[in-house]
């Protein structure tokens, strides 16, 4: 039976064209504009890291104390660290795995002197950052724990800065001048680039860095960090080592604690931490600690813009719109073959058959409806990615369920907007004659 | 024109009526809000900075590694620019108009304030740089070339002793008063500063929200910033600035090699790019309102045909009874009225309601009454024009049509 | 086959009460070709339309084939339509969409036949009225004769027990009329039940019986050549 209604669902919508076009046009429109706005949405409310956001945290700690600070976050925590904490928790140990960060840049001497230098982005990191973000390797590997305690003049770029440079070779042991330094290239990472970019939220939509170094070098050759820097009430001595001792937070600070137990633990450390800085004179309030993990990270950081919300928001509503604007063309539709019902009726279809019949064809119409959307979604990201600025031009791309999703509600959709109708069609009640119109 | 018959012909098919009434209802709730936000978003992206944009470009200046003569490179960088012909001046900074990237302090009037007095937004400026911005002083004067100090980078605390601060800031720190000669603290809070001079208007670099509420307070403090990497500020001769720009990129080379410019841009460009997200937003809503009229109105067509065309014989039949083709029409136009009427009223309650449920979700704006209002009117004159088309082939059933049998 | 006792059908409105039919009784046996005549607004069609199961009645009995059909809810009853009752209207009813052979085949998807019975029935339907070469037209593209051919093709189809049949021959002319009458007498000397309501005389005359509705009451004639005139009925 399912392909016999779905026969007399193509032969009813070929009947009339007219009807049948603005149905599917009216459905098609709005799916289109409202998975648009959908697609960018789940992009941006996307975990960035599915297999590991569990087991990764971001560390705050209270370095201020109580203030009535202009930051909206209300639990008197900064997003990120100062120096001397995230030294301190650095030696610590308390977690698997464990990094300090901090964004920064540098100017980069090509080898060609007819080549310009240029501006490269970097990433001051432990050697823990890698593996702990997941970040696979084309060429070697992330620098020694031994590197690491020298602080050497070692780096890891990224595949597109081997590209630009080194023409996609392996570049394992070539040298790059960063500011004038030397610099041994020891690995070059896959393409990689989480969206949003989760582990450092000054720059959420931001590209991934092109280079990184170890932090206790990037300290040494004194780069400036090139994120937010706030200093609340103390700005700290003058000079580099000043910045360094100063209550400033510029530092990122993640850790990898794969089980429940472990992130208890780091959070009894980080709070004895917090007590002992009490203790000792240096903070004069109780503890105030958080770990959160990638997720409620970026919950708490509205990765999610309003702008979005509100897209949603109009686009669904427009959806709604559309969807009883099909509504009532599907109620015309049908009113307009109650004949036919009432003839079949007689001849003896129930009303489940009648039912059926309708409710199918409001499904082919969704159909439809949804690969017109799923172009125009095409098209509105398209659109966005031109109107938009670059970094939430990332978030514009079709992604295998989002097309799922675009038919499946459209489907669903159209088929619910016609319940109604069907519905009336399933009261029209078997003729004797064809009564006037 | 009699209500009732239309209002008891119009319940037996009631269930078309309002779906014509509810789209109608949504959609002027989302318009209404939608062009809010719209006419928000572009009024954001046209505040103005208080400076000769068309004329300003930015060189962001990155020197290779940490030369140790800094200072020495700045002014000669400096001079040259100054020097270039089609060059009005320019200033090294560490913070530009419309970047969305500066310093931002809280300023107090005593030095142990425990709140801050009012927020602002910290830029190092020269005796040059008001003649660089096109900033206009309202009172006071500009820095002396003596007043100007070489600071080394943001951990180079050395503080200044004067500052020239924006009229809005001194509107809210010193109301009613003349700002000149007060003292005010910024960090390090225990160092007064002389305000000598307030200019008319300088923007904070940033454009967001959270800038919005101080976005006209402004601080300029004397200081040359030479550190690696600055902001050189040049303002050009009217019509002149493409050229300039490129005289400007090359002279700086020539004068020294080891360094990074890239993404030179002038102050109009950089307006452009800031505010990119919010025009495409306001851009996004316009399409959408635009998409949402235009689906209503089909709807409506669309609807209002088959209505036609299912009374067509009840059509003939009053006419035969002697209406005429524009009474049959004012049928129409009534009823579509009708539906219009209780659509808009609806709409207009959705509109406020959703407004207010913004407003405190999002942290909106509350909608002015006018909007609703005047979008319920324009929502009626739409429904009419919308069922202008089936009502005229409604008009035009000929009479004969009672006689005949279906 | 077709059995009705004291069957009554009253329209009720606020104001006042009519019946369509009143204490109407009628027996059709099987086999029998019965045709129903009386003036316009006596209740035939109201009879046909119950008889046929497409409208309930208000009081007393009715039994077809066998079945006693009081009570019956909407499902059974399309399904007892769909089995046992093979329809033919006045203004043909067939579906403008379909082409003659999808048309047949309507009732027999409802039943629940596969695809090879379906086939089978639809030929043997189309062979019986005399159209097979005409599978693949559209009624748009026949004659109002070869239409109502169609019809009746449509009402065989599924072997039905009882053939009920509204003014077969209402709207076609004298020629294609006495080829669809021709067709009918047919099928009922294979053996078909066929009850027919007409006003024409000279089609009643072609049935076993008459049988006169007056007012919503029977005025059952023996011999369809007499008639008794319409008197003035007791209330």
């Amino acid at each position: 039976m399912f392909n016999y209604y779905m026969a007399l669902a193509v032969l009813s919508l070929k009947r009339n064209v007219v009807l049948t076009v603005l149905m599917i046009a009216a459905v098609g429109v709005g799916i289109g504009a409202s998975m648009t706005m959908l697609t960018v949405f789940r992009a941006m409310a996307e975990d960035p890291i599915p297999n590991k956001s569990h087991e990764l945290f971001a560390v705050q700690i209270d370095n201020w104390g109580p203030r009535k600070s202009f930051s909206s976050n209300g639990d008197n925590l900064s997003e990120q660290v100062s120096y001397t904490d995230a030294m301190a928790l650095m030696s610590i140990r308390a977690a698997k795995r464990q990094s300090a960060m901090y964004a920064t840049g540098a100017a980069l001497t090509p080898e060609d002197p007819e080549r310009r230098p240029f501006r490269v982005h970097a990433r001051a990191t432990y050697a823990d950052f890698f593996p702990m973000f997941s970040v696979r390797f084309r060429f070697g590997a992330s620098w020694t724990a031994a590197e690491e305690a020298e602080r050497s003049e070692v780096l890891v770029i990224s595949r597109e800065l081997n590209d630009k440079v080194f023409a996609g070779a392996n570049s394992v042991g070539k040298t790059l001048n960063l500011d004038g330094h030397p610099f041994r290239v020891v690995g070059v990472m896959e393409h990689w680039e989480p969206i949003p970019k989760f582990y450092d939220l000054n720059d959420m939509y931001g590209k991934s860095e092109e280079i990184f170094v170890p932090f206790g070098r990037a300290i040494e050759n004194q780069m400036p960090s090139w994120g937010n820097t706030n200093c609340h009430d103390d700005i700290g001595a003058p000079g580099w080592d000043g910045h360094l001792r100063s209550e400033c937070v510029w530092v990122q600070f993640w850790a990898e604690l794969p089980t429940a137990a472990e992130a208890e633990h780091y959070r009894s450390v980080l709070n004895n931490y917090a007590a002992d800085q009490q203790r000792s004179g240096r903070f004069h309030w109780p503890p105030n600690t958080r770990v959160r993990d990638v997720r409620e990270w970026l919950t708490y950081q509205h990765v999610v813009s309003n702008e979005a919300r509100i897209l949603v928001l109009v686009s669904f509503s427009f959806l709604l719109v559309c969807l009883l604007n099909a509504m009532g063309l599907m109620l015309a539709k049908i009113m307009g073959r109650a004949g036919d019902i009432g003839i079949r009726r007689a001849l003896g279809a129930n009303r489940r058959a009648i039912f059926s019949q309708c409710l199918i064809e409001a499904g082919v119409v969704g159909l439809a409806g949804g690969c017109l959307g799923l172009a125009l979604t095409a098209l509105g990201l398209v659109g966005l990615r031109s109107l938009l600025s670059e970094s939430v031009s990332r978030l514009t791309h079709l992604s295998i369920s989002d097309v799922a999703i675009a038919l499946i509600l459209s489907i669903v959709a159209t088929t619910l907007a016609g319940l109604y109708p069907t519905w009336r069609a399933a009261q029209v009640q078997p003729v004797w004659q064809l009564k006037a119109q | 024109m009699e209500f009732r018959p239309i209002l008891s012909a119009m319940r037996r098919n009631k269930v078309g009526a309002i779906l014509i009434s509810l789209q109608m209802a949504i959609t002027l709730a989302i318009l209404c809000n939608g062009i809010f936000i719209i006419v928000q978003r572009v009024a954001l992206s046209k505040r103005p900075t208080g400076a000769d944009e068309s004329n300003i470009f930015v060189i962001p200046n990155q020197w290779v590694g940490s030369p140790p003569d800094l200072v020495a490179r700045l002014r000669g960088d400096l001079t040259a620019l100054r020097g270039l012909p089609g060059v009005i001046d320019a200033y090294a900074t560490n913070s530009t108009l419309l970047s969305n990237g500066g310093s931002s302090e809280g300023v107090n009037l005593k030095p142990d304030q425990k709140e801050a007095s009012a927020q602002t937004a910290l830029y190092f400026a020269d005796e040059h740089a008001l003649n660089a911005l096109g900033l206009k002083l309202v009172s006071g004067r500009n820095f002396n070339a003596d007043e100007v100090t070489d600071k080394m980078g943001y951990t180079d605390h050395g503080p200044a002793g004067v500052v020239i601060i924006t009229r809005a800031l001194a509107e809210k720190l010193f109301p009613g008063k003349t700002a000149l000669g007060q003292s005010i603290y910024v960090q390090p809070a225990d160092h007064a500063m002389q305000v000598v001079g307030v200019v008319e208007r300088m923007q904070v670099p940033w454009v967001g929200s959270w800038s919005a509420k101080f976005n006209d307070n402004s601080i300029l403090e004397p200081f040359r910033y030479a550190d690696t990497y600055a902001y050189y500020v040049v303002r050009s001769q009217p019509n002149q600035l493409a050229g300039v720009l490129k005289a400007a990129e090359k002279k700086l080379y020539e004068v020294g090699h080891d360094r990074v410019l890239e993404k030179i841009k002038s102050l109009t460009e950089a307006r452009a790019e800031v505010y990119q997200d919010d025009r495409g937003l306001a851009v996004i809503l316009g399409v959408v309102c635009t998409a949402l009229v235009a689906v209503m109105a089909f709807g409506i067509v669309g609807l209002t045909s088959y209505w036609v065309a299912q009374r067509r014989r009840q059509i003939g039949i009053r006419r035969a009874l002697g209406a005429t083709r524009s009474a049959i029409l004012h049928y129409f136009q009534t009823e579509n009225c009708l539906i219009a009427a209780s659509g808009a009223a609806l709409g207009i309650g959705l509109a406020v309601c959703l407004n207010l449920w913004m407003v405190s979700t999002f942290e909106m704006e509350r909608l002015h009454l006018s909007y609703p209002i005047s979008g319920a009117f324009v929502m009626l004159l739409l429904g009419q024009a919308s069922v202008l088309w089936p009502a005229m082939k409604a008009a035009s059933v000929p009479p004969a049509l009672a006689t005949r049998a279906s | 086959m077709l059995k009705m006792t004291h069957l009554s059908k009253a329209y009720r409105t606020e104001v006042v009460e009519t019946y369509a039919l009143r204490d109407f009784s009628i027996d059709v046996s099987e086999g029998e070709f019965v045709a129903v005549t009386g003036p316009s607004g006596s209740g035939k069609t109201t009879f046909l339309s119950i008889a046929g199961l497409l409208e309930e009645f208000s009081g007393g009995e009715y039994q077809l084939d066998g079945a006693n059909v009081r009570g019956l809810n909407d499902d059974q009853r399309s399904k007892l339509r769909n089995e046992k009752i093979g329809f033919i209207f006045q203004a043909f009813n067939l579906i403008a969409d379909l082409n003659v052979q999808d048309n047949i085949d309507v009732p027999l998807r409802y039943r629940g036949f596969d695809a090879a019975e379906r086939r089978r029935r639809t030929q043997e339907a189309s062979r019986r009225v005399g159209l097979s070469a005409r599978s693949r037209h559209y009624p748009a593209e026949l004659s109002g004769g070869q239409q109502q051919r169609v019809a009746i093709a449509r009402a065989l189809a599924g072997s039905p027990r009882l053939l009920l049949a509204d003014e077969p021959t209402g709207n076609l002319d004298t020629q294609m009329a006495r080829g669809v009458m021709d067709l009918l007498e047919e099928l009922h000397r294979d053996g078909a039940t066929i009850v027919m309501v007409t006003h024409d005389p000279e089609l009643a005359v072609r049935a076993d019986r008459e049988v006169h509705i007056v007012d919503g009451q029977v005025v059952e004639l023996s011999v369809p050549s007499r008639r008794i005139a319409a008197a003035s009925i007791p209330t």
